[in-house]
């Protein structure tokens, strides 16, 4: 234990102390890696429905984006509400307060986990609405093909597998 | 609540004073990572409250997952406004900028806690961590503001709800 700095002695607060660091390194990863692939190696702009469905759609490399952003929902809402009541459990004294606090973090962590990952776990490519985007579209085309196939190559897919 | 015994009023500092001496935690280098690494933290924490909403919308309406990130863009309704576009450009540099720093700076908050001497060079890693954060935010700055010097790509047309038989 590194000199001038406090931990937890046991018990919830030490697990939590453990999970911050143990999933902050694996976000600077998952997160900083998700920033570059959407901002930089593709335009921002250039991100839709057709690029995200793609992306979780691709038969080879779909579930990998899946099990990222899976991975990535649940350590980043985990590691932001914990943070946040560590802050909070600084300024909230009273003790009504403080399980009024303490409620609302876990009860909002847990539903956004629930909704982000059912739409990670659950998506369905609409393919009717991304030929139609496509016909509507047809100079669009994703500038770049790191994250997500561009729109081109998957007509291309299609058109091989004859759907 | 517990109530505190009343000072003579000329020794009572002002709000600005309080605030000042508030912000004074142990001064200095350490201080004001520990400030910014917090409220980088929350900024982030912020966004993806906002992120995990708008992402859940390609589960069950695309053509409104669609026109939202097109205001991502500078587009509303088929209609462009720069000033929209830039403000959205600038706050993607902000947010980038917001996780760089959290997430480097936090490895300089891990080696503290695994490293026994850490503390002992808390200034001296905290320039390598500027260091290393601008190392990689001017060429992220110049890729997020260059597509700025041009027009958008295309002009979006987004259709509306095509009903598909779901299985």
């Amino acid at each position: 234990m590194a000199r001038n700095r406090i931990k937890p002695a046991g018990g919830f607060e030490l697990t939590a102390w453990y999970f911050m660091r143990i999933s902050g390194l694996v976000l600077v990863f998952l997160a900083v890696g998700h920033l570059f692939i959407m901002h930089i190696a593709n335009n921002v702009e250039n991100i839709n429905y057709a690029f995200v469905a793609g992306r979780w759609t691709d038969p080879r490399t779909g579930w990998i984006w899946r099990l990222w952003d899976l991975s990535m929902i649940g350590l980043a809402m985990f590691h932001g509400f914990n943070g946040l009541r560590q802050i909070l459990d600084e300024q909230v004294h009273g003790a009504k307060a403080r399980v009024a606090m303490h409620t609302t973090i876990w009860v909002v962590m847990t539903a956004l986990i629930l909704v982000g990952s059912y739409a990670i776990w659950m998506f369905q490519e609409d393919k009717a609405y991304v030929e139609k985007w496509k016909s509507l579209n047809s100079k669009a085309v994703a500038t770049s093909s790191v994250g997500a196939p561009t729109q081109v190559s998957n007509v291309q897919a299609s058109a091989s597998t004859g759907e | 609540m517990s109530t505190i015994p009343s000072e003579p009023r000329a020794y009572r500092p002002g709000k600005l004073a309080k605030l000042i001496d508030g912000l004074r935690y142990q001064g200095g280098i350490g201080q004001w990572s520990w400030l910014v690494h917090r409220v980088t933290g929350l900024g982030i924490l912020l966004f993806l409250i906002i992120h995990v909403i708008d992402t859940f919308f390609v589960v069950f309406n695309p053509a409104l997952y669609d026109h939202t990130v097109a205001i991502y863009g500078g587009v509303i309704g088929g209609e462009y406004y720069w000033p929209l576009r830039w403000a959205f450009r600038l706050a993607e540099l902000g947010l980038i900028a917001t996780v760089l720093f959290h997430a480097v700076n936090g490895v300089r908050v891990i080696l503290f806690d695994f490293w026994n001497d850490g503390c002992k060079y808390q200034k001296e890693s905290f320039r390598a961590v500027m260091l290393v954060f601008l190392a990689l935010m001017i060429p992220a700055a110049i890729a997020v503001i260059l597509p700025l010097a041009s027009a958008p790509e295309h002009t979006v047309k987004i259709p509306e709800n095509v009903v598909t038989a779901r299985p």
